[in-house]
């Protein structure tokens, strides 16, 4: 980033090196800031924090609400007893949850690095945030937001829907007409708000050198320092003949995961979120270890499972 | 004696190097090493001692296991000449032939370590004699099958021999594909370069030898090693002959010279100029006084050549924009309709959601 407005300063567009690969918001946001960049990253990590656990809270009450329903209904088993919430046990979830995130060593070093993940971090937990307060403007905007940012949230659009659809009891069939209405206003807030930010983007340097940059870089994977991913290791053995077809192969291996999921997991939407975001931390092209920090803060909302934890997902 | 003490200014050296470069391992190059050692026997026979030559072989021919004739190097088929001999010093053998080190001896930044015959000790009145074959293609040439040299990098590091004043006048020549590529880029004064073929043409090979079982030199050498074999040291034979020497007939590629940054008309240049270490001594027991003409040759010299007035070595370095000022920077702050339209969206959206009215509903 510092080099990228030191090019600016220089006059010319911060993409032309192969260094600067931050969107033009960004740009915007460090030029005011770039002499606290410490406490800008601080204050990103508090707000992460902040947004999961007031996240964290509303999903609890919904939970609860759930529960009490089915019980009523009597839709558990008898055996399922040791499995049930009780509200003295989940008080102190949130709580777990926002110091998972503070108190994590990658989040520690993600901030001490002054990381652009930590940014990324916090739209993604806004969006999560207002996803689960229901809102699906709010929630359509920080997804353009996180996917602006980097391209991968793209994923999370089917756990988020999933969530509004069920939180508006609209029921998931596909020859349902709301469904389709919900769905269809979903996406063109989505896809509005993403135009406009792009567009805006185009604004700030009258240029739109930046979707290469950025959006060619995230796609066609062509830097290969060792990072912590699984790119660059196949990446640096390939022929060239062969590095489009791979290139492909992988992305959609980060892309593919979704629709099982999304079968599979339509009543617990949450959950399908948790999984996705770890999806997209393990196979995205340029992980950093602030992406695994984000999952890992997810993990004592289900606490209640670690009993029946056969396969370690951590 | 006024008239031949007149000859020693003509050409205005009085030291001869010579830079002999093959860069090519392996036996099936076999011709490359033949090529540097017959350009290496020409220049040693017309005079430049072995202490004037950098003998740059990245290869070793002659004691190579799949040599039939050990210890000898042919250029000619059925034996006729051995290149080899008992007298060739190798100064840059094997593994040590790079890029790196080709570009130290050139511009003269070698560690102090570096014993005298690895070293080109050259000043501001010699010639210099530039050969290099190999495998080259357009604008590189490959140095031991894992580097190349670009021309780019050449011509920059003939500059810096001319602004060190390591060089009086340069002579370069190259044989390999596409050579003329290699010259495309000089740009520093008094240079003069041959190439056996132009971009886009390959270098041929000449005979093989069915005894040795390879290819024994390129043609566009072979041929200059004729030429050179009918030199002299007194030979008055000029540089157009050498442009001559392989038409396109016997050469198949088009060999090409650049003359467009050297001083002097190529007629009055002598071979033995770059090809031979031409000392004219004359012993006489009588005193001579060199008067003030024989001193300004210039006005000697035909009138074309006066018309370019000889650089000069301070004039070179442009100091004016060594100690410039940094243009002062300006500052870039985003533009005013961006932070507008970025403000007005951020707004929208915050009444959107918590509108004035319908903020408990929304939440």
């Amino acid at each position: 980033v510092v080099e990228g407005l030191a090019l600016l300063d220089l006059g010319i567009s911060p993409y032309s090196g192969a260094v600067f690969h931050e969107t033009p918001l960004i740009i915007y946001l460090f030029h005011f800031l770039i002499e606290y960049a410490e406490l800008v990253f601080m204050i990103t990590d508090v707000l992460t924090a902040v947004a999961l656990y007031l996240a964290i809270q509303d999903f609890n009450k919904v939970v609860f609400k759930k529960q009490k329903l089915l019980i009523e209904l009597d839709k558990y088993a008898p055996d399922v007893a040791e499995l049930i919430r009780t509200p003295m046990e989940m008080h102190y979830i949130p709580l777990k949850v926002a110091l998972f995130y503070l108190l994590n060593p990658y989040t520690v070093m993600s901030c001490v690095a002054k990381s652009t993940c930590a940014i990324n971090n916090t739209v993604t937990a806004f969006f999560i945030l207002a996803t689960i307060k229901g809102s699906a403007f709010l929630s359509a905007v920080f997804l353009a937001l996180a996917t602006y940012q980097s391209l991968y949230p793209l994923t999370l659009f089917a756990p988020a829907l999933l969530y509004l659809l069920q939180r508006q009891f609209i029921p998931i069939k596909l020859k349902s007409k709301s469904f389709w209405l919900y769905t269809m206003q979903y996406t063109s807030l989505y896809l509005c708000s993403l135009v406009v930010i792009i567009c805006l983007s185009f604004f700030l340097l009258n240029s739109w050198d930046f979707i290469p940059s950025v959006y060619g870089f995230i796609l066609s994977v062509p830097d290969l320092t060792p990072n912590i991913g699984l790119f660059w290791y196949f990446f640096a053995e390939m022929f060239e003949h062969f590095s489009l077809f791979f290139v492909c192969v992988f992305q959609i291996n980060v892309f593919f995961y979704t629709i099982p999921l999304a079968i599979k997991l339509k009543e617990h939407p949450v959950f399908f979120m948790f999984v996705q975001i770890a999806i997209i931390s393990i196979f995205k092209s340029y992980p950093t270890v602030g992406d695994i920090a984000l999952y890992m803060a997810f993990l004592p909302v289900w606490s209640h499972l670690y009993r029946c934890k056969f396969f370690v997902f951590v | 004696f006024q008239d031949q003490a007149e000859q020693f200014f003509r050409s205005g050296h009085t030291n001869n190097w010579a830079v002999l470069v093959c860069t090519s391992r392996f036996w099936f190059n076999y011709r490359h090493v033949a090529n540097t050692l017959s350009v290496y026997r020409s220049v040693k026979r017309l005079g430049i001692p072995d202490s004037h030559i950098v003998l740059m072989l990245a290869d070793d021919m002659a004691c190579n296991p799949r040599n039939p004739k050990p210890a000898t190097v042919f250029s000619h088929k059925n034996m006729e000449l051995n290149v080899y001999g008992d007298d060739v010093e190798v100064d840059y053998r094997s593994y040590e032939v790079t890029v790196e080190n080709f570009l130290r001896v050139l511009t003269g930044r070698i560690p102090p370590s570096t014993p005298r015959s690895k070293r080109l000790l050259s000043d501001d009145r010699s010639n210099i004699l530039i050969y290099m074959t190999g495998h080259g293609g357009n604008g590189f040439l490959k140095f031991q099958d894992s580097e190349e040299i670009t021309n780019v990098e050449l011509a920059d590091a003939f500059e810096q021999m001319w602004q060190k004043r390591r060089y009086n006048e340069l002579l370069f020549i190259i044989d390999t594909c596409q050579g003329a590529s290699m010259y495309e880029r000089f740009y520093s004064p008094n240079i003069m370069a041959l190439a056996s073929s132009q971009v886009g043409e390959d270098s041929l090979s000449h005979q093989p030898d069915l005894g040795i079982g390879v290819h024994l030199m390129d043609r566009y050498t072979f041929y200059v090693l004729e030429f050179l074999e009918e030199i002299h040291p007194a030979s008055q034979t000029n540089m157009n002959d050498l442009f001559q020497v392989c038409p396109k007939s016997l050469c198949v590629s088009t060999p090409g010279h650049r003359t467009d940054l050297f001083q002097r008309d190529p007629q009055n240049v002598l071979i033995t100029d770059f090809f031979g270490s031409v000392r004219k001594v004359e012993i006489t027991a009588e005193t001579i006084s060199l008067d003030r003409d024989v001193a300004g040759f210039e006005s000697k010299l035909p009138k074309d050549e006066l018309a370019t007035e000889p650089l000069k070595y301070a004039e070179q370095l442009p100091v004016a924009q060594i100690i410039h000022q940094k243009p002062k920077q300006k500052d870039w702050h985003p533009p005013g309709g961006f932070i507008l339209g970025l403000w007005a969206l951020i707004i929208m959206v915050f009444f959107k959601t918590y509108g004035i009215k319908h903020m408990k509903h929304i939440f």
